[in-house]
């Protein structure tokens, strides 16, 4: 179902559907295994066009938008398969800024000139995010961490967001990637992009204070994280649909479009049906959430529904072209891979539900 | 969750809230299957008297004239209180249709009795050889001079028995292509001669519906609404709106509630497997909720949902029989009981609001029709 929007946010959609049309599964497909794997002048690009520092406040140089702006800009990247991290770096980008005073980094990365990344996930299942184990010592001035990050989109990346245990509870932290004590080992994804495991030995760090509406840096950082994922595994399922119902309306089978055949059909709509309920769902959190302040059952509940519906969306994809979907050449693959990895950041589905089934107090 | 109320909804709110907790017998809250209507009706008396009956029907017709979001608290203030469903084909049905087609002899006739809750209506749409394929139905009125003369057989007419009036779909030229263009819109008097009404008993115990023959009855001519031969334009015209209105949010959450009492009374909700199954039926609700509060966004700045109206009831109702199926496992060797089954945390009924729902994929069209109408309309698949 179409939107309602203010005209602002449809032309900020049109400006994201330019840019991720100058993208697409060819360019996708040049970059797998590439390090990093997308183009820094992109990058400069979407943060020239104010996507970085879109949640950034007006007073710290950003554009103040909120999050229907933020979703408007992922979908669209999820859909056109962008490669530059713009989620995750505008996430950053809103974190980094939401201190009294913006952290030093912020404008470089508001600009897209050096990108910063959160890494808060510490094992293959999610966990608790807001207890995370990694630690941080407060001998004197300067904080340093020590434990263990995971899956973490490295790539390119001048510095981290580090969720940590600090003296009082929780923390957000900047690290820079070169910093003494900062170990990255990336393997590579079936998507193209490497995930690293980030090692951190009394790394020095600077703490990113919570902004003041915000219960913590943590947890706000993860909302948004959630919240962003979404956006663009809709994008992605949204992306995947329209290759696959313009194929269902051109293969002919039997003398007949197969796009014709009932059972076809039906699948055909329990992929736009999962689309839109994820669409309502992730648009209407948008509507009445501050980016700083994301209910949290929410922001669990709309990654839990997009990342198993994206995989579904994306597995029937495959499954409508048959043979052809299963070769390499042929784009749909990509959108599949796509799905894999964000449906698995920041803890897939069930990892989600796992969370969501407390704090919704679905317990004894 | 996404929407708040102005304060002016909030007001209405709470007054709606007070006045239901005062007003509603005790014995009419919290019913798995509708009451008679010698239990009903007086309820629907007693919301007519308060002017509360008709919230989406014009003030000129004894309405409130609410606003779409007034006539959403309403539904969600009165599931709150476990209000009963009331009789709907009045209601919501041939009295919106009347408004819109009707003639003022058919307007002054046939509301105010709806609105007093005089006189109860049934659709008399399906027929044993026409259900998903309604357009093939077969019910034939021949007009001669001022009068209609009706044969043929209505059937899953719900409240029939217990039905003043009907509002029909009947066939008036038998060589129409397409056929839907042979089909009339007429309103009967059950009490005519000729007609013979047979409750059905449902898979849920009630008697919700029943057949209904028409052996040569009579109906004046002046019983048409709209044009001869225009009935299926008119019968289709509303139907975004039932859609709307029968994927009410409301239904899925009372069923939530009830799978949480259940399942702590009975301890599953340790278990990790229901929980996580539990959890996904919890998100479907949120996402229900929030593809309910869009399509009203979208309803409220005037843009017609359109055949998008579908998704919303193919979503609603699986999501609503999904629930239940967790109703059952959380009941675990309780769940076939026939009466309410007594916990710790006060009686749940478990079999007849799963056996109920059975009916939600299959009334208004059917899940695989409507994912026709989706296939088709929204998504242009060649046919």
């Amino acid at each position: 179902m179409e939107l309602h929007l203010t005209s602002e946010q449809t032309l900020l959609r049109d400006s994201a559907a330019k840019f991720s049309a100058a993208a697409g599964p060819q360019v996708a497909r040049a970059w797998r295994g590439r390090e990093p794997n997308f183009a820094p002048e992109r990058l400069r690009e979407a943060g020239e066009l104010g996507w970085l520092g879109m949640l950034v406040p007006s007073a710290a140089d950003g554009l103040g938008l909120g999050l229907t702006e933020l979703a408007l800009v992922l979908e669209q990247a999820g859909r056109g398969l962008v490669c530059e991290p713009i989620g995750l770096a505008a996430i950053a980008a809103a974190a980094l800024a939401q201190g009294r005073a913006p952290h030093p980094m912020l404008q470089r990365a508001m600009r897209g000139e050096a990108l910063v990344v959160p890494a808060m996930q510490e094992s293959a299942h999610g966990g608790d995010p807001l207890a995370p184990a990694t630690r941080a010592a407060d001998n004197g001035r300067t904080p340093r961490l020590t434990g263990t990050k995971v899956s973490v989109c490295a790539g390119g990346a001048a510095g981290f967001l580090i969720s940590a245990a600090g003296p009082d509870g929780p923390a957000l932290y900047y690290v820079p990637r070169d910093a003494p004590g900062v170990h990255v080992a990336a393997a590579p994804t079936v998507e193209g992009r490497k995930l690293a495991t980030l090692t951190l030995e009394a790394a020095p760090a600077d703490i990113v204070p919570p902004r003041r509406s915000s219960r913590s840096a943590v947890e706000a950082l993860t909302d948004l994280a959630l919240v962003a994922l979404s956006a663009e595994l809709l994008g992605v399922m949204q992306g995947a649909q329209e290759l696959t119902f313009a194929y269902l309306r051109i293969r002919k089978q039997f003398g007949k479009p197969i796009g014709s055949f009932q059972a076809l059909q039906h699948k055909a709509v329990d992929i736009y049906i999962k689309t839109e309920t994820t669409r309502s769902l992730l648009y209407q959190i948008a509507a009445a959430n501050d980016p700083y302040r994301i209910d949290p059952e929410l922001a669990v509940a709309v990654k839990a529904k997009a990342s198993e519906d994206a995989l579904a969306v994306t597995q029937a994809c495959i499954q409508l072209h048959g043979a052809i979907g299963f070769t390499d050449e042929h784009d749909i693959g990509l959108y599949l891979k796509r799905a894999m990895l964000l449906s698995s950041l920041f803890g897939n589905a069930a990892a989600q539900r796992r969370r969501y089934a407390g704090i919704a107090g679905l317990a004894m | 969750m996404f929407r708040h109320d102005s304060p002016e909804e909030a007001a209405f709110r709470s007054a709606a809230r007070t006045w239901l907790e005062a007003n509603l017998p005790m014995a009419l809250r919290g019913r798995t299957n509708r009451p008679p209507p010698a239990e009903l009706m007086p309820w629907y008396r007693t919301l007519s008297g308060k002017g509360w009956i008709a919230p989406h029907w014009p003030k000129e017709y004894g309405g409130m004239g609410a606003t779409l979001n007034e006539q959403i608290i309403m539904a969600e203030e009165l599931a709150r209180v476990g209000a009963p469903q009331l009789p709907a084909q009045g209601l919501n049905h041939i009295g919106p249709i009347l408004i819109e087609f009707g003639t003022a002899a058919q307007k002054a006739k046939h509301l105010p009795p709806i609105i007093a809750g005089e006189v109860i209506w049934a659709q008399g749409y399906s027929e044993p050889g026409a259900g998903s394929d309604l357009a093939s139905l077969a019910t034939r009125a021949t007009l001669a001079g001022d009068r209609f003369t009706v044969q043929g057989q209505k059937i899953w007419t719900t409240w029939g028995h217990h039905s003043h009036w009907m509002f029909a779909l009947v066939r008036t030229d038998p060589r129409a292509e397409p056929r839907h263009a042979g089909i009339s819109f007429l309103l009967l008097d059950l009490h005519s001669p000729g007609v013979t009404i047979r409750p059905i008993r449902t898979i849920a115990g009630d008697d919700e519906f029943s057949e209904v023959f028409f052996d040569n009855v009579a109906v004046p001519a002046e019983n048409l609404v709209g044009k001869l031969n225009d009935g299926w334009r008119i019968a289709n015209a509303l139907l975004g709106h039932e859609r709307l209105g029968t994927s009410n949010p409301q239904f899925a959450l009372i069923a939530l509630e009830r799978i949480k009492t259940m399942a702590r009374a009975t301890g599953v909700l340790a278990d990790p497997g229901f929980r996580d199954r539990l959890a996904a039926a919890s998100i479907g609700v949120t996402a229900l909720l929030a593809l309910f509060n869009h399509a009203v966004e979208l309803t409220n700045l005037q843009r017609s949902l359109g055949p998008d109206a579908s998704i919303i009831k193919i979503y609603g109702t699986e999501l609503l029989q999904s629930l239940n199926d967790l109703l059952l496992e959380a009941a675990g060797s309780d769940a076939a009981m026939a009466n309410p089954v007594a916990t710790n945390f006060g009686e749940v009924d478990v079999s007849t609001p799963f056996l109920q729902v059975r009916r939600a994929t299959i009334y208004g069209g059917s899940s695989e029709i409507q994912r026709n109408i989706v296939a088709r309309r929204v998504l242009n698949l060649p046919q």
